[in-house]
């Protein structure tokens, strides 16, 4: 039970190894444009007009996939509309990433002599930081390094049945090996809460649970609406689900059945290894982001699809620094997109596959993508923006 | 012809999942949840779509993994399509009051 990785300074264990560039901008992009090996994230939001909490959520996500370990060293720019914020001073993000022991150069404008300096010095610290990094060496690890995250999304019916399923006994498997993985989107198990608070580690967890569950509810109940004129989405009507209960109920699938260790901020690193619950909206995108900054070194998105028709299947794949999966159990799915799916246990239902066996193939396939082999989506060069998960109104 | 699947996923259920295309009339063998049941489709019924295993009266609760999923907005005849047009959810109802009546 192990996996070739890169192991950082701290002793965390890396699946990917990348020279990171952030934040988002005409720095990072040139330097990433034209440098092999580097990463950034693309996110649509830089802090300005955001309050404190929300601008410390942002915090938390470029320091989370700067301490990333699939990341080996790390450009910060200070060109970015939100800098001037306490929470998002270069300094600040620079001496928090580099806590982990990693090299951190920082590109300051002003110091360089303007943007266009700024980006021809990140470019040559980038290729060198780069041929820094290819020196790692994979080695084989123990799967107690593995720390997954997993989404689940344009659910159906065959989510519930199978393919979360699948995901539940992997999460199993590798907590049992002593590793860590994170499920998350808070209005998705309403209805299914109990499951999971029964589970907790201890009373105070438990409470936590609840707790957020109870916040969300009251918060879509303050819309005045019918949360299935928003949740369900259409896709997953379209798939055969009837309510915001039956997707829940087959969304908790999903953490299989080992104890929750805790619930976490989006975008917060966990104290301890084993399962936990991330309090966070369903957004696909930003969900990842949250997870690969808490440090999570793969992750993967459980497809239903059912409601899809295929026109809106595969957009492309979040710029995160961690490997991004697709898995389905849906077979109209699988044959729409067979090119983009990595894993698939729709053979569960159509030709009763046993579940453990569909279980363990998903396992060989994580450990396959974890060693370095190229999830589906990672041969694409196109990569989305992500909507952060911000909870708070901006000015 | 041979009956077709549907997958039950707790004893406790009253409706099941369709893993085949139902038409009216359609003969369909049940597994999980204990004992296989028979009965009939009265309606076309999709893949992956839930079929009524009972008559379920109006206000009922509708259970799938032996857990609440909704309430019978109608009367729903054993055999019969379960979804949005006849059952409604029961959580996060913003557009309720306090005694489950539709705000003005």
């Amino acid at each position: 039970m192990s996996f070739l990785g890169y192991i950082r300074p701290d002793g965390s264990v890396g699946t990917r190894n990348y020279v990171l560039v952030i934040p988002q901008g005409l720095i990072s992009k040139s330097i990433c444009d034209f440098v092999a090996g580097t990463r950034s994230i693309q996110t649509v939001d830089h802090g300005s007009g955001r309050t404190a909490n929300d601008r410390e959520r942002i915090a938390r996500i470029l320091i989370g996939l700067g301490r990333n370990p699939n990341v080996a060293s790390v450009i910060l720019h200070a060109a970015s509309p939100g800098v001037g914020y306490p929470e998002l001073r270069v300094e600040r993000l620079a001496d928090e990433i580099a806590a982990s022991g990693k090299r951190v150069e920082v590109l300051d404008p002003v110091k360089d002599g303007g943007v266009y300096a700024s980006i021809a010095k990140g470019m040559q610290l980038a290729r060198r930081m780069v041929q820094e990094a290819s020196k790692f060496r994979r080695v084989e690890v123990g799967d107690e390094n593995l720390c997954l995250g997993v989404k689940c999304g344009y659910s159906d019916t065959t989510s519930g049945i199978a393919g979360n399923p699948a995901i539940g006994y992997l999460f199993d498997k590798v907590v049992k090996a002593g590793g860590t993985a994170f499920l998350g989107e808070t209005t998705e198990i309403i209805g299914a809460e109990h499951f999971l608070a029964k589970r907790a580690a201890n009373p105070q967890v438990g409470k936590a649970i609840l707790d957020a569950v109870a916040h969300r509810e009251a918060l879509a109940k303050s819309t005045g609406l019918d949360i299935r004129t928003i949740n369900p989405i259409p896709a997953n009507i379209q798939g055969g689900l009837s309510s915001l209960e039956e997707k829940s109920l087959g969304a908790v699938h999903k953490a299989g059945t080992s104890t929750v260790q805790g619930v976490l901020q989006y975008g917060e690193r966990p104290k301890g290894k084993g399962l936990y619950f991330v309090d966070c909206w369903m957004g696909s995108y930003s969900i990842f982001a949250g997870y690969a900054a808490a440090g999570s070194n793969l992750v993967m998105f459980q497809l239903g699809g059912g409601g899809l028709a295929g026109r809106e299947l595969m957009e492309g794949c979040p710029a995160i620094v961690a490997p991004f999966m697709w898995c389905t159990a849906n077979p109209r799915t699988y044959e729409m997109a067979r090119d983009n799916i990595d894993y698939y246990s729709g053979t569960v239902i159509t030709d009763g596959e046993d579940p453990q066996e569909a279980g363990e193939r998903l396992y060989r396939t994580v450990i396959d993508i974890a060693s370095g082999t190229l999830s589906k989506s990672e041969t694409l060069t196109h990569t989305d923006p992500i909507d952060l998960c911000l909870e708070e109104p901006r000015f | 012809m041979a009956a077709k699947r549907a997958l039950i996923m707790h004893s406790k259920d009253n409706v099941a999942t369709t893993v085949e295309e139902l038409q009216p009339g359609d003969q369909v063998k049940t597994a999980g949840g204990g004992e296989a049941r028979s009965l009939s489709a009265v309606e076309a019924i999709p893949f992956g779509f839930k079929i009524a295993l009972e008559e379920i009266p109006q206000g009922a609760i509708i259970v799938k993994y032996g857990e609440t999923i909704g309430k019978a907005a109608r009367p729903i005849p054993k055999g019969a399509l379960v979804h949005v047009h006849n059952l409604e959810g029961t959580r996060a109802r913003g557009d309720l009051d306090l005694e489950g009546r539709e705000k003005r």
